[in-house]
């Protein structure tokens, strides 16, 4: 019986696993908090223009609404397609809710026509809001 | 009797924790992390003035010294003149040096794509103007 016993002990203490483990968990929180900010914030069937010199993003508006842009036309919020309509209405009270001096902006793709865009800026214009930016990738990572 | 009491005490033994299992669905839950890990890329805002829809034949009438660009979907032209990206950040650079804060005028028209819209407020952002307006026209 003592002789299984120590046989047991030298088994499990051969290596202490406690600080691995500590690492390996604080690698999983991190990847799992990082990749649900992604999925908040990307819609990946844009693909933004370049803009090397353009101000990155650094203390953004809370309140900042993204209007995505297809190259289509097609506009989306939070991947939520909307027609230009339900747009200026969610836009409209929006504003009815935050002000006029909410910030817009607006992604949209490299190939989409001026025309598609130029839609999506009077919807807000009409709305009654003045800032707005449109979105560009400074620098891939 | 006694040879039972041997093995519940082995048994107990037996029942410590096993961080085996544990560690498997640990690692196997880091590695289906790291796979679908993507770094996010740096992402600018280019803040613009858009007049609004009814205001826009006014501010074109009422500044006809500003520099305009028009965009249309096969170049550019600065002041009515053809020009190209190059000779368009140079233009821009002149009158950043001048005045920062002078109104450059922005028309894109219906059939440009809009990465050319983005390429002029990058030479903007980067010679400095800050009162970029856009306007589009047909």
């Amino acid at each position: 019986m003592p002789k299984a016993r120590k046989n047991r002990v030298s088994d499990a203490g051969g290596i202490n696993m406690t600080p691995m483990i500590d690492i390996v968990f604080q690698m999983i929180i991190f990847f799992v908090l990082t990749v649900e900010m992604e999925r908040d914030a990307m819609d990946e069937r844009i693909r933004m223009a370049m803009s090397p010199h353009g101000p990155l993003v650094e203390q953004r508006d809370p309140r900042t609404v993204t209007i995505d842009v297809s190259d289509r036309g097609e506009f989306s919020i939070g991947r939520v397609p909307l027609s230009g309509q339900q747009l200026f209405s969610i836009m409209r009270n929006t504003v009815g809710i935050h002000g006029q001096s909410l910030p817009v902006v607006i992604r949209g793709d490299l190939d989409a026509n001026h025309q598609h865009i130029k839609n999506a800026m009077d919807l807000c214009t009409q709305a009654g809001l003045y800032r707005i930016s449109f979105a560009a990738i400074k620098q891939l990572n | 009797m006694a040879h039972k009491r041997k093995r519940k005490r082995v048994s107990l033994i037996d029942a410590e924790l096993s961080m085996t299992p544990m560690i498997d669905i640990v690692f196997q839950l880091l590695i289906y992390f790291i796979l679908t890990f993507e770094v996010l890329d740096d992402i600018a805002h280019l803040d613009v003035y858009r007049p609004a829809p009814d205001a826009e034949q006014r501010e074109q009438m009422e500044t006809p010294n500003v520099l305009r660009v028009v965009i249309y979907a096969d170049g550019f032209t600065v002041n009515d003149r053809q020009m190209r990206l190059p000779e368009i950040e140079r233009t821009l650079g002149r009158l950043a040096a001048l005045d920062r804060d002078q109104t450059v005028l922005i028309m894109a028209t219906a059939h440009s794509r809009h990465e050319n819209l983005i390429e002029i407020l990058d030479l903007c952002a980067k010679v400095g103007l800050r009162n970029l307006s856009v306007v589009s026209m047909n």
